[in-house]
């Protein structure tokens, strides 16, 4: 056996067994959720994060949000409307869209309610009380609280790609749109661009 | 025996053949899965597939071959799970394995994993593509096709002089996509390179007729976006009236019916197998070639009620198919032959040593030496399309399969759809010819 191994065939499947067997096993790594680990390149959780963030912070600091206190004497009321994946990947819309729910309403600035999709249950809740729950604690229909903006949005992306390398740009746009007179008070734009190299040979 | 330098060689290639499994071909493994689909039955070919398992190189193929099983039994959003672990093998092993490569050398080409020819790997996206559309969520479909765009980017740069970088029918969808969002603009960029890619598959490959509906499509986009110039050339060009040009009227919608007509062809092995008359030694050089299946059908006429049309060959997944092949064989050629020298002259050093050792390892790079017969087998042999503008409501629709001339050769109950207007609404349907090839 030792002499086989001096000879060069049998260091190279000596060295090619030691390398099939060295994937032997699944490993797992917990990781904490404000780690960045990019892995594919792709839009991941922590881009996720710091576009809302980021695009949230920027929104509740302008003059609409003051002027409207002024005007009205009490918080905006904002809804949640269609954001379109308009990327060259299956971006996950939902999570993003929870994140920045989950932003606006721990400022504490703006009032939320709750978006088409999650109304929907709501009222029929509401409706299943009206007939089965005791008087007193029932809840009335018709007293939701009106939206008085909206929030509007798309991601995009721009991709370039050259042999194996590609430069991935992603543009998130949001629009605050008043329901009253259609005027949009706020837009934000919050950019990403990536650098993905995959390796031309592997072993 | 065992710390013999022969028997290691001749153990080290039985056990990287069989190991890695190159050593059948895999075409013949599809023989099972066929009878089931012949028989219309694609979930028994389902549970066959699943019974059968994959050599590891091999999985891209399981996953295809699922992923247009799970699609033909209307499972579009399993499908697309399936074809997003496709899309991660591509990526994964895109890139050139240096063991792989080498491994290759000594045993054969079957057993470097497989990633897909150019067209197999479009067609992934287009078939994801279809199953959102199906399943009507046209934002998922307009992913699935800036994915393909970015995809037929790198197939042109990294071969831009050949015809086989480009795909008419991803083009071609991608237009219709843009155009049911609104996206004019890009609606007739890709209707234009749809245009482009089929009149250079003509020029360059095989011969195909432009479908009639991909010009009224231009014309309409290009009268939409106002682009006059280039309207008037291409109606001299096509000799279409401007009657045929309108957009669908309010309170119409179109039903856009895909056939995926038969099965692609499959890959058998040529082997050429001779005696070296100087040393004795056997030589083998297994190389691929195309086998297309037997298929009556050639088209089909889409009936709602008492409107009708026939369909249109929109892609010709066979001849791409046998063209892909054709470039790919001077390399292949290559390899087979510096793989029977690299092998001979292991048997002769083996020989030196001991005139047995000789002859098995001899005998164990003959058995190993099989040609990569691997494909998509569950593609069709050619797309075809029919469209209908009918108005808003519901219809029964049916299909008459037809064959060369024309004459009907089956009819096929598509069941009821409800068409909304202004809209388009996409349906499929796969033919299987009802006979198993014998292979």
């Amino acid at each position: 056996m030792m002499q086989l191994t001096q000879t060069l065939p049998g260091k190279a499947l000596f060295a090619f067994l030691l390398l099939l067997l060295g994937g032997c096993g699944t490993q797992v790594t917990r990781v904490d959720v404000e780690e960045t680990h990019d892995l594919s390149g792709a839009w991941n959780d922590t881009d996720s994060r710091l576009v809302s963030r980021e695009m949230i912070r920027d929104m509740l600091g302008r003059n609409w949000l003051s002027d409207y206190i002024n005007k009205h004497q009490r918080q905006p009321a904002v809804i949640v409307g269609t954001i379109r994946n308009l990327s060259h990947e299956h971006i996950n819309v939902e999570t993003f869209i929870n994140d920045i729910e989950r932003e606006v309403i721990n400022s504490g600035r703006v009032i939320f309610v709750a978006s088409r999709n999650q109304r929907g249950e709501v009222r029929s809740e509401r409706k299943d009380q009206d007939t089965h729950a005791r008087e007193d604690t029932r809840k009335p229909m018709g007293q939701e609280l009106g939206a008085d903006f909206i929030l509007k949005g798309s991601i995009n992306t721009i991709i370039d790609v050259e042999g194996k390398t590609q430069l991935r740009y992603y543009q998130v746009d949001l629009n605050l749109i008043s329901l009253t007179d259609n005027r949009i008070v706020w837009i934000g734009s919050k950019k990403i661009k990536k650098l993905v190299k995959n390796s031309k040979l592997r072993l | 025996m065992w710390h013999h330098p022969a028997s290691f060689f001749t153990g080290w290639l039985l056990i990287c053949g069989l190991l890695l499994q190159g050593c059948a071909s895999y075409s013949h493994s599809f023989y099972p899965i066929e009878q089931k689909l012949s028989r219309q039955d694609p979930a028994g070919a389902l549970l066959e597939l699943e019974k059968q398992g994959y050599a590891s190189g091999d999985q891209l193929l399981y996953l295809f071959n699922k992923a247009m099983l799970q699609r033909m039994q209307a499972d579009f959003a399993g499908s697309n799970q399936t074809l997003e672990k496709a899309k991660r093998i591509i990526q994964r092993y895109a890139a050139t394995s240096i063991t792989e490569e080498s491994a290759a050398f000594m045993v054969n080409d079957a057993t470097r994993t497989y990633i897909g020819t150019p067209l197999e790997q479009v067609m992934l996206h287009v078939y994801a593509a279809l199953n959102y559309l199906e399943l009507g969520d046209h934002d998922a479909a307009r992913v699935e096709i800036l994915q393909v765009d970015v995809r037929l980017r790198q197939l042109m740069s990294d071969a831009p002089n050949s015809a086989l970088s480009v795909d008419p029918f991803a083009r071609y969808l991608a237009g219709m996509i843009f155009e049911d969002l609104g996206e004019y603009s890009d609606a007739m960029i890709a209707y234009r390179k749809a245009y482009q890619a089929y009149q250079l598959h003509n020029s360059k490959l095989y011969a195909l007729a432009i479908p009639p509906a991909l010009k009224r499509d231009l014309l309409r986009m290009a009268r939409r976006v106002g682009l006059w110039d280039e309207y008037r050339k291409l109606r001299q060009r096509f000799a279409i009236a401007e009657e045929e040009i309108t957009a669908a009227p309010a309170g119409e919608g179109e039903i856009v019916l895909i056939l995926h007509n038969g099965l692609a062809p499959l890959k058998r092995e040529h082997d050429v197998a001779v005696v070296d008359p100087g040393s004795g030694r056997l030589i083998r050089v297994s190389l691929p070639y195309y086998q297309d299946r037997s298929n009556r059908v050639k088209g089909a006429r889409l009936i709602a009620g008492k409107a009708s049309q026939t369909t249109e060959t929109v892609e010709h997944i066979d001849a791409i198919d046998h063209k892909t092949l054709e470039a790919y064989m001077p390399a292949i050629t290559a390899r087979a032959i510096a793989r029977a020298v690299v092998k001979y002259n292991m048997a002769r050093e083996a020989g030196k040593q001991d005139q047995l050792a000789g002859v098995l390892v001899n005998i164990a790079g003959f058995v190993v030496e099989r040609a990569d017969t691997r494909s998509w087998l569950t593609l069709p042999a050619k797309i075809q399309m029919a469209r209908l503008r009918l108005k808003a409501g519901r219809y029964n629709l049916s299909l008459e399969l037809l064959d060369a001339s024309g004459r009907p050769v089956r009819s096929v109950k598509l069941g009821e759809i409800d068409l909304p207007k202004g809209k388009r609404r996409y349906i499929s349907y796969h033919y299987i010819p009802p006979y198993a090839q014998r292979y």
